[in-house]
């Protein structure tokens, strides 16, 4: 008896009680069975359970180095430190789709152990959707993409991992997006639970909303660091290619994104209900779709890992995800109307709406670019590459749109806005990007759609910080300091202010990537030792190579001297490591070394003997902004998420709620008195 | 007057961002060096010995020789899309990285293009779709919605609220339960 065998069984254990929970949870909400739907809350719990043991034995597995297990044997070897085996758990296909089961059991979890907060009547039905779901991942798990199946003689040493994962990224940034991707379960699982009973009230919103927010975090989380993985491995001097696992990556935070922009129509003013759950269930389509197109290795891409056959399960789960919502999207449409009319598109919710068609047609394009190889092969036999400057054509003008109208948006007033209002809250803002426009050809920008970009980031970041300090100045006339202002005013509005900071965040990226992508300079030199290059003001003296040997693993590294004009900055060591039984492709170790913004990004490309190196030399401006911005993009995603305390005013609130609620029905007979037709399935929507 | 003067303002600004423009720009558009052209011609192109790479950024020997083969040509005076011509006629449409504007790839920009724009209509249309009430209408309407309400009752709902505001704010409360709440 092996570990592995324990996790084996824990799996199966996890599949049965998953599709005990999912039943258990209809017939508890059809019946109205209390004890039933008690059974099912513990159930999730206890296939939480399970899937922990599983992947604890797993990492057992790998730290033992198991190699009877022919998924440690594959990915694992006796030379590679504790960290890094660990890590392997998620390092090819098995694992991360155990890891994946993993993440939906706790997230499942911990939706079951905070119910108390949502609707009753929707929490089987979550439960029985989330539930579906996992009984997918532990049927191919179970059957096809086994993690513990045994070899029959265990070799003496595995193959170790794959060199371009042997790399402190591979610790943070896989596990994050494939969270990420998890992670929109559960909106979705809200969202069928919403259309099965017809309940969208107000709590519902929060709910789902609150858990897209998360979901958001940490695709975003998973996004910047994918980026900075590619940046610090790959050796292209970029951290974005385009390429369609990025791709993938990015449509579900595409649509997510558009998703908590409407959700705020839909919660000020009743309307765009069947959009944005439409909104929901393509994010997490998308997700899905993602995993399909990586795995079953359709389409080629930097980032993949791992190929199988598996594709074909997802191809179907997919199918049956679309069916199934669509389905229900018929059976519930004719209830969902909006409360209420739109009055001026000069309006934040106007705004929104344009919000959500850049957002949803950035996705279509980069949905469309990738899928567009595989059409082409299909109707004309012809293979074609569909790669960055197509999307950078396409996406680049409707980004710098929605960047534009992310300085407008916050400062339009629900429902309508007179122009005066927009000039005067937009004044300060698009001076400042006219100073912006005028001076930076003066100083030497030489792009102009460069210039209009800077220009446009300028006027967001100005509207942002005008809001800011408006906010600030009302607060400190009252008697507060500005900094104990502008802290008290993001505890008091968190979603408010955690949104700008969220906007702040995108706006330092948009910078980031406007220089990179405009400024970047590159150049490659053949230097013997002694001889020195220039590029950019910056010098780098090239020494000689030395080559180093470990257990498992030899590397050759570069010793070069950095100057920035005169000034002496240090050594850098740029070299390549070889891994055992990866031969072939070494990983490359690169330096990087930022100057104030600029990163000097030195990847070696050839060696010959002790005292020749080739190198590439990039100096990519404005770079460390992209890492900076997606650091405070999470920080914004963290405030807006953040739980509201519980006040001892709650009690006031909801008596308060209350007689709102009788003035709404003295509004809504009044509206009944004018308008008789038309109101008859008030119960649904309210 | 009042109301002209930030019209005139950003009229100015305007006027003078596009006179530095126009000199900068239009007058004596940025050369590109050799480098930069070759870099440029290379980011078209695919490495086609490498996963999603392009010529410009691969380390490959192919793409080695091919960005030197990229600026001999240049040398001689070829122009940029008679390059990319020449590597397409050997190495297939597979290695130009943008489809091309013509024939079936111009599907590719065109959809996504057209889509944009249709969703663009269909949100004008759904605007005014929503916008059922003019603005005069709108106004009778809500004046008949409130003639329904009792001005006493509202007087009581707006009395509250803002207590339970002044509650909620520590700067509209007294100074004692400010400190307590922070």
């Amino acid at each position: 008896m092996h570990f592995s065998d324990f996790g084996f069984i824990a799996l199966i254990l996890a599949l049965g009680f998953a599709i005990y929970t999912g039943c258990s949870a209809v017939v508890g909400a059809r019946r109205n069975s209390r004890l039933v739907l008690a059974s099912a809350k513990r159930g999730v719990l206890v296939v939480a359970f399970f899937l922990v043991l599983s992947s604890a034995a797993l990492i057992v597995s790998f730290l033992s180095h198991d190699f009877g297990v022919s998924y440690v044997a594959q990915h694992s070897s006796l030379a590679m430190p504790w960290y890094f085996t660990t890590a392997a758990f998620y390092g090819g296909q098995e694992g991360s789709l155990l890891y994946w089961a993993l993440m939906l059991g706790i997230f499942s979890a911990i939706f079951a152990l905070t119910a108390k907060r949502t609707v009753p009547v929707l929490v089987p039905y979550v439960i029985a959707t989330l539930m579906a779901i996992q009984t997918f991942l532990l049927i191919v798990l179970v059957t096809v993409s086994n993690p513990f199946a045994r070899l029959p003689v265990a070799p003496p040493d595995g193959v170790g991992l794959n060199p371009l994962l042997m790399d402190p990224g591979m610790l943070v940034h896989p596990p994050m997006l494939l969270m990420g991707y998890m992670s929109f379960s559960i909106p979705f699982a809200f969202a069928v639970a919403a259309l099965i009973t017809g309940k969208l009230d107000s709590e519902w919103l929060r709910s789902i909303r609150r858990w897209t927010l998360a979901a958001w975090t940490i695709q975003t989380t998973g996004l910047i660091l994918g980026a900075w993985w590619a940046y610090h491995v790959l050796g292209w001097g970029g951290y974005w290619g385009w390429d369609p696992v990025e791709n993938a990556a990015l449509l579900p935070w595409l649509t997510s994104t558009a998703f908590l922009h409407s959700t705020m129509v839909q919660e000020r003013r009743g309307m765009l209900k069947v959009w944005n759950l439409v909104l929901v269930v393509a994010s997490f389509t998308l997700a899905i779709f993602g995993t399909f197109e990586v795995r079953s290795g359709i389409i080629s891409s930097v980032h993949s890992f791992a190929y199988s056959d598996i594709g074909i399960y997802f191809l179907v789960f997919l199918v049956i995800v679309i069916v199934f919502s669509t389905l229900l999207f018929l059976y519930r449409l004719p209830k969902l109307r909006p409360e209420q009319e739109f009055d001026s598109p000069i309006s934040r919710e106007g705004i929104f709406l344009l919000n959500n068609l850049l957002l949803v047609g950035i996705a279509f394009a980069t949905l469309w670019g990738t899928i567009f190889p595989l059409i082409s092969a299909a109707l004309r036999q012809q293979t074609m590459t569909v790669g960055p400057p197509f999307y950078n054509a396409v996406n680049g003008p409707i980004f710098l749109v929605l960047l534009l109208a992310m300085g407008i948006g916050p400062l339009l007033a629900w429902r309508r806005t007179s122009l005066r209002t927009v000039w005067h809250n937009l004044g300060v803002p698009a001076l400042a990007a006219a100073a912006c426009a005028a001076i930076l050809p003066l100083a030497g920008v030489r792009d102009i759609w460069a210039n209009i970009a800077f220009a446009v980031c300028t006027f967001t970041a100005g509207a942002i910080f005008y809001e800011l300090w408006r906010g600030m100045r009302v607060r400190h006339r009252h008697g507060e300091a500005y900094p104990q202002a502008l802290i008290m005013l993001i505890r008091r509005y968190r979603q408010r202010y955690g949104g700008y900071i969220v906007h702040l965040g995108l706006v330092m990226l948009a910078v980031g990537v406007i220089g990179s992508h405009f400024f970047q300079v590159q150049q490659d030199a053949t230097l013997k030792a002694g001889q020195e290059m220039h590029i950019a003001g910056y010098s780098l003296k090239f020494y000689g190579n030395i080559g180093e040997t470990y257990p498992g693993t030899t590397s050759v590294k570069s010793i070069l001297q950095v100057w920035q004009g005169d000034q002496y900055e240090g050594f850098i060591y740029p070299g390549r490591v070889f891994y055992q039984n990866f031969g072939n492709q070494p990983a490359s170790i690169i330096a990087i070394t930022t100057f104030g913004l600029t990163d000097v990004y030195v990847f070696l490309a050839d060696w010959n003997g002790a005292s020749e190196a080739m190198i590439r030399v990039f100096i990519n401006p404005l770079t460390p902004l992209v890492w900076y911005g997606g650091a405070v993009m999470l920080l914004g995603g963290i405030v807006c998420w953040w739980p509201e305390r519980r006040k001892r005013s709650v009690i006031k609130l909801s008596e308060m709620a209350g007689a709102v609620a009788q003035g709404e029905r003295a509004v809504a007979t009044a509206k009944q008195a004018t308008k008789p037709t038309g109101r008859d399935d008030e119960e649904i929507v309210v | 007057m009042k109301q002209r003067r930030p019209l005139l303002i950003g009229l100015a600004a305007v006027a003078i961002v596009g006179a530095i423009w126009m000199a900068l720009f239009l007058r004596n558009p940025p050369q590109q060096t050799l480098d930069q052209r070759v870099h440029t011609i290379g980011e078209q192109l695919k490495c086609p010995v490498c996963q999603s790479e392009s010529v410009a950024d691969s380390s490959s020997a192919l793409a080695q020789q091919m960005r030197g083969i990229i600026r001999q040509q240049l040398q001689e005076g070829w122009s940029d899309q008679e390059v990319i011509a020449y590597f397409q006629a050997r190495y297939g449409e597979q290695i130009v990285w943008s489809p091309p504007w013509q024939g079936f790839s111009l599907l590719a920009w065109l959809v996504p293009i057209g889509l944009l724009l249709g969703g663009a209509v269909l949100i004008f249309f759904i605007l005014r779709d929503w916008r059922t009430l003019s603005p005069e209408e709108g106004e009778r309407a809500y004046k008949a919605e409130l003639a329904h309400v009792d001005e006493a009752e509202l007087a009581a709902y707006r009395a509250l609220l803002e207590e339970e505001l002044a509650e909620e704010d520590p700067i509209f409360a007294q100074p004692a339960s400010g400190t307590e709440e922070s």
